[in-house]
C-alpha cells in the first residue's frame, strides 16, 4: 500500500482508526477501539431517546391525563397503573390474541421468505431482476396506500377479490364481508402484513445466500448430495445468524404492528374483541389521553416482546461469542 | 449427474410469484391512469383502455410537491448514509471484538426496537422542542437515525458473523494491515449485507409518516409522505385517482435506488475472495 | 476505487447535512410578528380564497403581523395538538370538531372567550347545537365556525321510473317507495336507500324522532337513556327501516365504502349523508337532487346530527388578543356568507337560507356534552350495538340495555 498513505489516513480518519488514534489505542491496548466504534451509535441513541425513556418510566408511575399534560405536572400514584393494567381482563385476552397473531405472521413470513429467496437464486438473470424489482416495488409502497388498495380489493361492494371469486365460480362471493368476524379481520391483516414483509426477508436472505461460497455448493453437487441435504447441511448453518436476526426482528415488529390492523379493520370496527397489543396501547393510552396508562402498557409490551424473542436473541449473542 | 429442474420451470414459477405479489401495486398504478368513472365502477377495469394523465397532473400541481420531494430526499439520504456508516462501525465492534459492556450494548440495540413507537411520540417531541429541533429537517433526521440504527447494527452484525474470521486472519498473515483487510476482504463480502440494510433504511425513512407529521409544521418543510396525507386527510371526498398517482410517484425514488444498488447483490463475490 | 467511493459518500452526507441545517433554520417562536392558525384540509380544498382574503384583511388591520396557516388532517391533528400542549410550539387558533371540544375544555386547554363573545358577529344567534359545543362550566371557549347536516341525495330518474311521483313525507312512505324501486332494479346488492349498518348518526336520528335519547345528566350523574321505551321504539323502527331499504353491510360504517361510490356505481337509488355528497356521483350528476329526510310522523323531518367545527384559542398561545381578532374576521357575516355559498351551514340562525342542507338543520340532535363522550365514540359502543341488533346477535332490548349501561359507566368516569 505504497501510495495508500494519504488516502488511507483520510479513509482512516473517517472510519475512526487514524494513525493518531491507533497509536493511542496501541498504548491503551486494543481495548479502546471497540468503544470508539460504538460511541457514535450510543451517543446518538442516548441523546434522542435518553430523556424519552426516563420520561416514559416516570409517566408509568403517575396519573397523567390531558389535564396534567397541559400543566406539565403529574400526580404520583406508585404502581397503581401497573396494577390496573395487569388486572384488566382485556390486557390478558389481547396478549394471547397478539401472541397467536405474531406466531402466524412470523411463521408465514419466514417460510415464504426463504422460499422466495431460494427461488431468486435459481431463476435466470432477467427474471431475477424482474422478481426482485417487483419485491422492491411492493416494499416501497407507503403502508397507508397499501392498506387502501387492499381495502378496495376486498371491499364488500364488489371488490376485485369478490368479483374474481364469483366469476371463477368458486362460489357466490357478491357482497361477501371479509371484515365481519374477528378471525376474518385478523386473517386479512395477516395476509397484508406478510405480503408487505416478504420483500425485506426474501431480499435479505437472498443476500445471505450470496455469502454461501459457490465452491462449497459445487463440491457438494459433485459429491452427489441432493438439494435438500445441501440446503440443510451447508446453506442453513451459514444463514443461521441472518435467520435468527430476521426471526427476532419479525417477532418484534409483528408483535407491535399498528398501522395495518388499525387502518384495514378501520377504527369503527375496533373493539376490545379484536384488539392487538399496539392498538390496545393506542386506544387505552392515547385515545383516552391517559398517558400514564399508555406509558405503562408501552413498558409492559417492551418486557413481553423481550421475553418472546429472548430465545432467538440469546442464540444470536452466543454465536458472536463463539467466533 | 442427477437431473435438475430446468431453469425454465423456475423462471415460470418466478414470474407467477411476481404476478401475485405485484398485483396490488399494479392495481395502484393502473388506478392512477384510470378515468374517475372506472375507479369506482362495479365491474373492475383491469387495464384502462383510455388511460388519462390527469391524475398525475393533479398530483404534481398540488402545492409543495417538489419542495417536499426535495425535503424527503435530503432527510433520507443523510439518515441512510449516516446510519449505515455508524451502524457498520458498531457492527464491527460487536462481531469482531470482545469488550466489557458488550452484552449491555446488545441489549440496548435490541431493546430500542421493542419500544412501541406510539409511546414515544410525545416524549420525543418534548425533547426535540427543548433542543429547538422541532420543525427542522435535522430534528427529523436525528429521530430517524435513532429508529434505523438499532436495526442496522443488528443486521450488519449478522452479515459480518457470516464471514469466516479465517479469511481475515489469512490476509493478515499475508502481510495486510487491518485497514487493508477491512477494505479488501470485509467490504466486498459485506456488499450484499450493506445493500440490503441500506435499502431497508431508505424505505423505512422514505415512508415514515407519524413523526414527520408531528415534528414538521410548515408545509415547505414537510416530507412527501406528509404531502400524501393531504389527499386523504379531509373528511370530504378523496381524490383516489390523484392519490394513487401521487403514491406511484413517491415510490419511484425507492425503486430507482434499489435498481442502482442491486448489482451488488450477486453470486461470485465470495468465490473471488476465497480464491484470491 | 472502493476507498474513494466511501470518501465520496461521506462527503456527500456532510454536504447534505449542511444543506439540511441551513434549510431548517431556527424554530420560529410565536412572537407578535406572526400568529399560527390550524385549519383542517377541508378549508384548503374547499375555500382557500376565503382564507386568503381573511388573512389579507387581518394583515392590513394589524400591520407587521403575518398569519401562518397550517392545514391538519382529522386523523392526527389531536395527537399533534397534544404534543404541542406538552412541548410548546402550538397554534394560536385551532379548528376543532364540535364533538372534540368538551374533552379539551374540561382539561383547560382553551382560553376563556366569554368576555370577548359579544365581539363576534351574530353571536346572539349562534346555532344552538354548535354554540353548546363551545361552552363548558358556564364559560365560552369555542366560536362556531360552520355546520353540516344530513340530507337524502337521490336519483330523480330512478324515482321517476319507479312511479314515485311525490317525495316520501314519512319513513313508512319511504318503505313503500323502496319496494317499488326494488321491483325496477333487481341487481343483487341494490339499495333503494343506502344506509351503512353501523351509521349511528342515522340510527340515533330515529331514537330522537321517537322521543328517546342517548344519555342525560341527573344531579351531576349521567344516566343512559337508550333502554327507555321510547329509545327502544326508535331503535326497532331503525332496524325495520334498514332491513327494508338498505342492502349495505350490517357491520360496516358510513365511510367503508363511501356511500357516494356505491351511488356512482348505480347500486343505490338514494343515500343519506352530508349535502356535499352530490359532488362525487359523476355518471349521475345530472339526475341527482336532494331532499330532507322525513321522520316517522308524516310531514315532519328526521332529526339530523348537526356536525360542525368550532374555533378555539389554546391556553398556550402568547397572542390571544390577535387570535381573537383573526377569529372575528374569519367568522364575520361576510365570511359566513362565503362558507354558505360553498354549501355549508353558517353559524347563526339569522343567516340561514333555504337550501336542503339548512332546512334539514332545523330539527337536529347533538351528543351529550360530557367530558368522556369522545371515549364513547372511540370505543364504538353505539356502532357495536347497531351491528348486534342488525345481525340479530342480540335483541334490541338486550343490545340497548348493554350499550346504555356501558355509556353511563364511561361518561361517569372521573
Amino acid at each position: 500500500m505504497a501510495d495508500g498513505g494519504s488516502t488511507a489516513a483520510a479513509a482512516g480518519t473517517l472510519l475512526g482508526t487514524s494513525r493518531r488514534r491507533r497509536s493511542a489505542a496501541a498504548r491503551l491496548g486494543r481495548g479502546a477501539v471497540p468503544y470508539a466504534l460504538i460511541a457514535p451509535v450510543v451517543l446518538t441513541i442516548a441523546l434522542i431517546l435518553g430523556y424519552p425513556l426516563y420520561f416514559l418510566v416516570r409517566l408509568s408511575l403517575q396519573r397523567y391525563g390531558l389535564f396534567e399534560l397541559i400543566r406539565h405536572q403529574g400526580v404520583d400514584i406508585g404502581l397503581a397503573n401497573y396494577r390496573s393494567v395487569l388486572h384488566d381482563q382485556i390486557f390478558w385476552h389481547t396478549l394471547l390474541r397478539t401472541v397467536v397473531f405474531t406466531a402466524a405472521n412470523v411463521g408465514l413470513t419466514m417460510v415464504l421468505g426463504m422460499l422466495i429467496a431460494l427461488l431468486l437464486a435459481r431463476v435466470s438473470g432477467p427474471v431475477r431482476i424482474l422478481l426482485s424489482s417487483g419485491l422492491v416495488l411492493v416494499w416501497s409502497m407507503p403502508v397507508v396506500v397499501a392498506v387502501q388498495v387492499w381495502a378496495w380489493m376486498t371491499s364488500y361492494e364488489n371488490g376485485v377479490v369478490n368479483y374474481v371469486l364469483t366469476e371463477l365460480h368458486v362460489g357466490d362471493y357478491t357482497q361477501h364481508e371479509w371484515y365481519g368476524s374477528t378471525f376474518s379481520q385478523l386473517s386479512m391483516v395477516t395476509l397484508l402484513i406478510v405480503w408487505g414483509a416478504l420483500p425485506f426477508v426474501a431480499i435479505t436472505l437472498y443476500a445471505g445466500l450470496a455469502q454461501v461460497p459457490n465452491d462449497l455448493l459445487e463440491a457438494a453437487a459433485v459429491d452427489g448430495a441432493a438439494g435438500w441435504r445441501v440446503f440443510r447441511d451447508i446453506t442453513l448453518p451459514i444463514l443461521r445468524p441472518i435467520l435468527l436476526i430476521l426471526t427476532s426482528l419479525s417477532i418484534i415488529w409483528d408483535f407491535g404492528v399498528f398501522t395495518q390492523p388499525y387502518l384495514l379493520i378501520g377504527q369503527s370496527k375496533i373493539t376490545p374483541g379484536n384488539f392487538l397489543m399496539s392498538i390496545y396501547l393506542f386506544e387505552d393510552g392515547y385515545f383516552k389521553s391517559d398517558y400514564g396508562r399508555g406509558a405503562t402498557i408501552s413498558l409492559l409490551m417492551l418486557v413481553i416482546v423481550g421475553v418472546l424473542s429472548v430465545v432467538y436473541v440469546r442464540r444470536m449473542v452466543r454465536i458472536g461469542v463463539e467466533t | 449427474m442427477r437431473t435438475r429442474t430446468p431453469r425454465l420451470v423456475w423462471d415460470a414459477v418466478g414470474v407467477a410469484v411476481f404476478v401475485v405479489m405485484v398485483f396490488p401495486v399494479f392495481w395502484m398504478i393502473s388506478t392512477a391512469f384510470k378515468p374517475n368513472e372506472q375507479i369506482v365502477s362495479l365491474t373492475p377495469t383491469w387495464i384502462p383502455l383510455h388511460p388519462t394523465l390527469q391524475h398525475f397532473r393533479d398530483a404534481i400541481h398540488r402545492p409543495y410537491f417538489w419542495v417536499d420531494v426535495k425535503n424527503s430526499l435530503i432527510i433520507v439520504s443523510v439518515a441512510v448514509a449516516l446510519s449505515i456508516a455508524l451502524a457498520f462501525l458498531a457492527a464491527i465492534a460487536l462481531a469482531r471484538f470482545g469488550f466489557a459492556g458488550r452484552k449491555l450494548f446488545i441489549v440496548l440495540v435490541i431493546g430500542i426496537q421493542m419500544l412501541p413507537q406510539a409511546g414515544l411520540i410525545i416524549p420525543l417531541y418534548v425533547v426535540l422542542a427543548r433542543y429547538h429541533q422541532v420543525n427542522t429537517l435535522s430534528g427529523v433526521i436525528l429521530t430517524y437515525l435513532t429508529f434505523v440504527l438499532p436495526f442496522s447494527v443488528w443486521t450488519l452484525r449478522g452479515f459480518l458473523l457470516g464471514i469466516p474470521k479465517e479469511l481475515e486472519e489469512a490476509a493478515m498473515v499475508d502481510g495486510s494491515t487491518r485497514l487493508g483487510v477491512f477494505v479488501k476482504i470485509l467490504l466486498p463480502l459485506m456488499g450484499p449485507g450493506l445493500v440490503a440494510t441500506s435499502v431497508f433504511a431508505f424505505i423505512t425513512t422514505w415512508n415514515e409518516y407519524i413523526f414527520a407529521r408531528i415534528l414538521l409544521n410548515d408545509q415547505s418543510k414537510q416530507t412527501v409522505t406528509v404531502w400524501l396525507s393531504y389527499f386523504y386527510g379531509t373528511s370530504r371526498h378523496t381524490d383516489w385517482g390523484a392519490l394513487m398517482a401521487a403514491s406511484t410517484l413517491t415510490a419511484v425514488p425507492v425503486v430507482v435506488f434499489f435498481l442502482l444498488v442491486q448489482r451488488r447483490i450477486a453470486f461470485g463475490l465470495t468465490s473471488g475472495a476465497v480464491r484470491g | 476505487m472502493k476507498r474513494r467511493s466511501i470518501v465520496a459518500v461521506c462527503l456527500a452526507a456532510l454536504v447534505a447535512a449542511a444543506l439540511a441545517a441551513t434549510t431548517s433554520g431556527a424554530t420560529k417562536k410565536a412572537t407578535a410578528a406572526s400568529i399560527t392558525v390550524w385549519l383542517q384540509t377541508d378549508a384548503q380544498s374547499g375555500w382557500p380564497d376565503l382564507v386568503a382574503s381573511v388573512n389579507q384583511k387581518f394583515q392590513s388591520d394589524h400591520p407587521g403581523v403575518s398569519v401562518n396557516v397550517q392545514y391538519q388532517s382529522w386523523g392526527d391533528h389531536l395527537q399533534k395538538f397534544d404534543a404541542t400542549l406538552a412541548g410548546g410550539g402550538g397554534p394560536d387558533v385551532i379548528e376543532m370538531g364540535n364533538t372534540e371540544m368538551t374533552k379539551y375544555m374540561a382539561a383547560g386547554a382553551f382560553a376563556d372567550l366569554t368576555s370577548a363573545k359579544g365581539q363576534f358577529d351574530n353571536s346572539a344567534n349562534w346555532l344552538s347545537g354548535l354554540a353548546k359545543s363551545g361552552r363548558y362550566g358556564g364559560k365560552t371557549y369555542g366560536v362556531p365556525y360552520y355546520a353540516g347536516s344530513r340530507v337524502i341525495t337521490y336519483r330523480t330518474d330512478l324515482f321517476k321510473k319507479a312511479g314515485i311521483k311525490k317525495l316520501p313525507s314519512s319513513t313508512a312512505q319511504y318503505v313503500a317507495d323502496a319496494q317499488r324501486l326494488l321491483a325496477q332494479n333487481k341487481k343483487k346488492g341494490f339499495s333503494p336507500l343506502y344506509i351503512a349498518g353501523t351509521d349511528w348518526y342515522v340510527a340515533m336520528g330515529f331514537v330522537f324522532d321517537y322521543g328517546g335519547g342517548i344519555a342525560t345528566q341527573v344531579s351531576g350523574k349521567w344516566k343512559g337513556l337508550l333502554a327507555s321505551p321510547k329509545s327502544i321504539a326508535g331503535l326497532t323502527a331503525f332496524k325495520n327501516f334498514f332491513t327494508s331499504v338498505s342492502r349495505a353491510s350490517k357491520t360496516t360504517d358510513e365511510t367503508h365504502p363511501n356511500p357516494y361510490d356505491v351511488y356512482a356505481q348505480g347500486q343505490a337509488a338514494s343515500m343519506v349523508g352530508p349535502s356535499w355528497f352530490s359532488c362525487c356521483v359523476k355518471p349521475y350528476s345530472a339526475q341527482t337532487a336532494q331532499f330532507v329526510m322525513p321522520g316517522h310522523v308524516a310531514g315532519t323531518s328526521m332529526p339530523g346530527f348537526l356536525g360542525g367545527s368550532d374555533l378555539a384559542v389554546p391556553v398556550t398561545s402568547s397572542n390571544k388578543a390577535l387570535a381573537i381578532d383573526w377569529i372575528k374576521d374569519f367568522t364575520s357575516t361576510s365570511s359566513e356568507k362565503t362558507l354558505q355559498a360553498k354549501g355549508n351551514i353558517p353559524n347563526a340562525t339569522n343567516l340561514l337560507g333555504t337550501t336542503v342542507n339548512e332546512r334539514a338543520a332545523a330539527r337536529s340532535w347533538f351528543v351529550p356534552t360530557a367530558k368522556h363522550w369522545v371515549d364513547v365514540e372511540n370505543g364504538n359502543i353505539l356502532r357495536n350495538m347497531l351491528a348486534q341488533i342488525l345481525t340479530g346477535k342480540l335483541s334490541v332490548k338486550q343490545a340497548a340495555q348493554s350499550a346504555s349501561d356501558n355509556i353511563a359507566s364511561v361518561l361517569n368516569q372521573p
